[in-house]
């Protein structure tokens, strides 16, 4: 963290900041003051090695490898108070998900993250509902009253996965397995 | 007034008592609620977004289209389903282009979505002024003894640009409906505080998080009788992480947490034996003794 980093101009990436503020609600990056604000209120600041105004300030510089490797962007639990208390509007919590969609692009994506739209693709919920499982839920719900649940058609849940293009994040999954 | 209820994962798959006892209030307060066939997670929030926007939105989108073809608004019990569900149907309401793509998509599974859904969460319902006015006229069993501390979470109340919900930073809507059923609410320093259950690579956070709201709490002079949480990560989160931390620091922390729809229940007169309160790593015996003498 405390490594000092020496870059050439021509070494940054100079079109980084418009790859990010050119999605829709992400144009607030280039707004940025850097006044701090965000990390003062950050539930995760004293966790991360970039901390939240100097993530935005190394997106505005194109130290894109530096951002995406980074802990902070994973870090993050989304509290959304920097978004809320940004006097200039800039929508940190949304451009950190987009920064979190190129890492993953990139290949670059934590376990704990990845596993979630594995066990989606499967169940069709984020908790496991198939088997042996599947029956102790149903069976507790059953002796409360409740009514049965009614999954989803599988294949529909694994078509949209597909077609937005975690297909193949799912299947690097797998073949690790 | 009816709605589809839409339960999400957690709650009816892990924490059933949850949604047992929210189905037990809607019941007595009227609200009508009408079964969704073949939803999916919401998609969960933090993850999925963080994966890939598109497919965040595009699996939303098809909840929302499910309950558009219902004809009925959405209530939802858990704040992860509320921010997603939420979320998604603004987005695609204030931007055409991409409700275009999304139902691109949609089609070739033969789901379409317009745009007409509106998302609830039952907070948002409950506490506006005429049903606590209905609330008040229902109580079977006052809460008057309890001192409660709300903990809100933060997919409930931001970001407020999309929820407008309630105050991003100084809410009010839960303690309204507890205190409509006669508790008393409790201010506290760390109120706002986030549990850090979506903090999910490093342990240390929701752990200093709990630590830190859970030693508040118990060192306050009214005596916290519960923390009330409207989230099922929330509400697992600081009951299981008390406990942990309680053995690793010698503390004593003795807070049970309940769930909103819990205590709603309990004042609405649904009798104790019919809900779960003990179904926690810290037993809420000091509240139910409170309750039944």
């Amino acid at each position: 963290m405390t490594q000092m980093l020496k870059k050439n101009a021509s070494e940054l990436d100079h079109e980084f900041r418009y790859e990010i503020s050119e999605k829709v609600g992400a144009k607030s990056l280039l707004k940025c003051i850097q006044c701090g604000v965000c990390s003062s209120g950050c539930t995760v600041t004293e966790y991360v090695d970039l901390q939240p105004h100097r993530v935005v300030a190394s997106c505005l510089l194109g130290l894109k490898d530096e951002v995406l490797t980074s802990n902070a962007i994973w870090t993050c639990s989304l509290c959304h108070r920097c978004t809320e208390r940004c006097p200039k509007n800039v929508d940190y919590s949304f451009i950190l998900a987009l920064l979190r969609n190129m890492a993953v692009k990139e290949g670059k994506v934590p376990k704990e993250y990845s596993s979630t739209v594995v066990t989606i693709f499967h169940n069709g919920f984020v908790v496991p509902y198939t088997g042996g499982l599947k029956d102790n839920i149903d069976r507790r719900r059953g002796r409360m009253g409740l009514p049965q649940i009614i999954p989803p058609k599988l294949e529909e849940i694994q078509y949209i996965i597909e077609e937005t293009g975690l297909g193949g994040l799912v299947k690097e999954e797998e073949d690790e397995k | 007034m009816e709605f589809a209820l839409f339960l999400g994962c957690t709650i009816p798959m892990k924490l059933p008592f949850m949604e047992k006892a929210f189905r037990d209030v809607a019941n007595i307060l009227d609200v009508k609620l009408k079964e969704m066939e073949g939803v999916s997670c919401c998609p969960e929030p933090v993850a999925m977004q963080s994966l890939n926007i598109d497919t965040w939105v595009a699996l939303g989108a098809r909840n929302l289209a499910i309950a558009e073809k219902m004809g009925l608004d959405i209530m939802t019990i858990c704040s992860g389903c509320y921010e997603t569900l939420k979320t998604v149907s603004v987005l695609l309401e204030e931007d055409e282009e991409y409700l275009k793509k999304i139902n691109g998509i949609l089609s070739k599974i033969n789901y379409k979505y317009t745009g007409k859904t509106k998302v609830y969460h039952f907070v948002e319902l409950f506490s506006q002024p005429d049903w606590l006015d209905k609330i008040k006229k229902l109580i079977v069993k006052p809460l008057d003894d309890l001192n409660l501390a709300v903990h809100y979470g933060c997919h409930l109340i931001r970001p407020s640009k999309i929820m407008q919900f309630d105050h991003p930073e100084k809410p009010e809507k839960i303690d309204l409906i507890l205190e409509a059923l006669s508790a008393k609410t409790i201010e506290y320093a760390t109120k706002l505080e986030c549990c850090g259950y979506c903090a999910r690579l490093q342990e240390e956070i929701g752990e200093n998080l709990v630590e830190e709201k859970m030693t508040e709490l118990c060192e306050l002079e009214e005596g916290v009788d519960a923390l009330i949480a409207v989230c099922p990560a929330c509400t697992t989160q600081y009951d299981r992480k008390e406990r942990i931390i309680a053995r690793r620091t010698g503390k004593e922390l003795n807070i049970p947490v309940l769930y909103l729809a819990e205590v709603m229940a309990l004042a609405l007169g649904v009798e104790l034996e019919d809900l779960s309160l003990r179904n926690r790593s810290v037993k809420p015996d000091k509240l139910i003794d409170k309750l039944t003498t």
